[in-house]
């Protein structure tokens, strides 16, 4: 199709190439030149950084603590993922490979559970963890996050275990495997993929999420990334260059996950959505 | 063969091994199931009911102290309903900040999608990558890169306004009115979420024949025909996923207004339900009532979701009705 676009046409595929590069890169961009900007803070609309310093990143992780808060998120991340892989792989395999009762309403309800506005739950869970004296503890907060990724996790990976030719597995069991060795040896390896999309997604909604980790954490030695962030900037709300340089650290794993994977994790998207 | 007695000995124990086999085959599943599904009832389905009997007591720092329970009745809906902050303010900032965004980000991604199927190998792999930059910045990283990008004294926009003789930056800032405010906060949200829509729109479309859109082109339908004709109908079903979930994450908007100068209760007129929700909660130990603005939250998604499901698949009946 394209060889038949006209020059009119090639222009205003241009324009928009170029509208799309500037509205998506820009806040990157700005974000990251500030952080090594040293007059970061007066800088108006300077398109170039006045010159190249690391004082932000070293008062952020210095002064704010962010190399704590940064850990602290990525210790939840971890918790998140190998938790909401596992229960989510058990799951799948039973909704994929076994025919029983209740089968569809568990389906259904994996579904719906994706719908209910987790927000509207903050004060309810709060008191929940309160009761459990899980308020002020990174395991509470793995436990909230693993259920917000399980829903989506069990139905990204039922695809995966159903696309798994029955074939391979009656081979392994023929070849003496139990029904648990069929599982590690066989089906494990081969819905891998799969794990890695819902991990993925398990890791990022853990990274991100901000509401709950702003009511649940107390403690300042606990505060994840985001929380971090925002109590540094309610302290040093006029310093932008160090602000930025906070919001840097916790974006650019995201970033380098997100274009790593992205071929990834748009494959396992639109399958899901089609499916 | 039961009236046989030499096979009736051996068959019994063959029966209960064979019964608790089937026992065995029956229970795996809900094996493998349990770990999940009590996360989900533990962490969802026992908030989801509590937060709706919350609703109904007044609940403060004494109940929370105690754990005793104070049912009111219907005191908190009528309180919440009967104040005008919900509707002059509340509600229009949730359901037209929703609106404007969900529109935006739906229209923004389908023509980023076309304009991804137009281009070549190189430019679509540098435009999915800038795509994915944007939706892989954490929402709160965001918030403070759009805060200081329109910063009233020293940001990019009011100094470039500045340098254009157009405004006069003492005098101004963004984000004490309204209206400024949640057009920031829809740049924002727009930004961050028409990635997903994109990148699924695209996938979409790739499934769609080659020779469908060259046949409607030999039958002189122009671009706009093909795509509204053709391309429309055939991913409806993607429309309809990514128009849902949209409005679901627009409706609930919570970081991205509460970090903003302003937004976290200092300024009542930019007040969406779930800051509200919040700040009735746990700035001013409401719980109860605070409880009853959620459950109103969820109440609207799910009317919204469900219309917009019977509206769709009504249409589509009726399209496929000869």
């Amino acid at each position: 199709m394209t060889r038949r676009t006209s020059t009119a046409g090639r222009i205003g595929i241009a324009a928009a190439v170029t509208a799309l590069l500037a509205f998506t890169l820009f806040p990157v961009y700005w974000m990251i030149s500030s952080a090594f900007d040293p007059e970061a803070d007066h800088r108006g609309s300077e398109v170039l950084p006045s010159g190249f310093t690391l004082d932000h990143f070293s008062h952020v992780l210095d002064d704010g603590e962010f190399g704590r808060y940064l850990a602290n998120s990525a210790l939840v991340g971890l918790g998140t993922v190998l938790l909401s892989g596992l229960l989510a792989l058990f799951a799948a395999v039973a909704v994929a490979r076994f025919r029983f009762r209740l089968r569809t309403q568990v389906l259904v309800m994996i579904l719906v559970v994706q719908m209910v506005p987790l927000e509207a739950l903050v004060i309810p869970l709060f008191l929940q963890m309160r009761d459990l004296e899980l308020l002020n503890s990174l395991i509470g907060l793995t436990i909230v996050y693993l259920a917000f990724s399980l829903p989506f996790a069990v139905w990204t990976l039922r695809g995966f275990v159903a696309a798994v030719p029955r074939e391979v597995e009656e081979a392994a069991y023929l070849d003496g495997c139990g029904w648990w060795g069929m599982f590690s040896r066989i089906l494990l390896p081969l819905v891998a993929p799969g794990l890695v999309a819902t991990s993925v997604f398990a890791f990022i909604v853990a990274w991100n999420e901000f509401v709950f980790a702003f009511v649940f954490m107390q403690d300042d030695s606990k505060y994840t990334a985001a929380v971090g962030l925002h109590r540094f900037f309610g302290q040093y709300s006029t310093d932008w260059g160090a602000v930025m340089a906070g919001s840097t650290l916790i974006t650019l794993p995201v970033l380098i996950f997100f274009v790593l994977v992205q071929r990834r994790l748009a494959g396992g998207l639109a399958a899901g959505a089609i499916r | 063969m039961a009236a046989d007695p030499r096979k009736a000995g051996p068959a019994a124990p063959r029966a209960r091994a064979a019964r608790r086999a089937a026992w065995a085959r029956a229970s795996r599943p809900w094996l493998l199931l349990a770990p999940a599904l009590a996360v989900l009832a533990v962490l969802l389905f026992w908030p989801l009911v509590r937060v709706l009997l919350l609703s109904f007591q007044d609940y403060g720092l004494r109940q929370i102290n105690t754990g005793e329970s104070n049912y009111t009745g219907l005191d908190n809906y009528r309180e919440i309903l009967g104040d005008s902050f919900l509707w002059t303010t509340v509600l229009p900032n949730t359901v037209g900040f929703a609106a404007t965004c969900v529109t935006l980000t739906v229209v923004v991604g389908t023509l980023v999608a076309l304009l991804l199927q137009r281009l070549g190998r190189a430019w679509r792999a540098i435009c999915s990558t800038a795509i994915m930059m944007a939706w892989a910045m954490p929402a709160v990283t965001g918030t403070y890169v759009w805060i200081w990008v329109f910063d009233p004294l020293n940001g990019v926009v009011s100094g470039g306004l500045d340098g254009l003789g157009l405004i006069e930056p003492r005098e101004t800032n963004w984000f004490t009115d309204r209206w400024s405010f949640y057009a920031i906060a829809t740049l924002n949200v727009v930004h961050h979420g028409f990635p997903f829509v994109a990148i699924t729109v695209y996938a979409a479309l790739l499934t769609i024949p080659r020779e469908l859109p060259e046949a409607a082109t030999v039958d002189g339908a122009n671009a706009w025909q093909r795509f509204w004709h053709l391309t429309v109908p055939t991913i409806r079903p993607v429309f309809m996923v990514v128009t849902i979930l949209s409005i679901i994450w627009d409706f609930k908007v919570f970081a991205q207004i509460y970090l903003m100068p302003g937004g976290a209760g200092a300024n009542p007129d930019v007040l969406n339900l779930g800051v509200w929700s919040y700040i009735e909660s746990f700035s001013r130990n409401q719980y109860g009532l605070g409880s009853a603005i959620a459950v109103l939250l969820t109440l609207l998604l799910l009317a919204i979701t469900v219309v917009y499901v019977r509206a769709l698949s009504k249409e589509s009946d009726e399209g496929d009705a000869p």
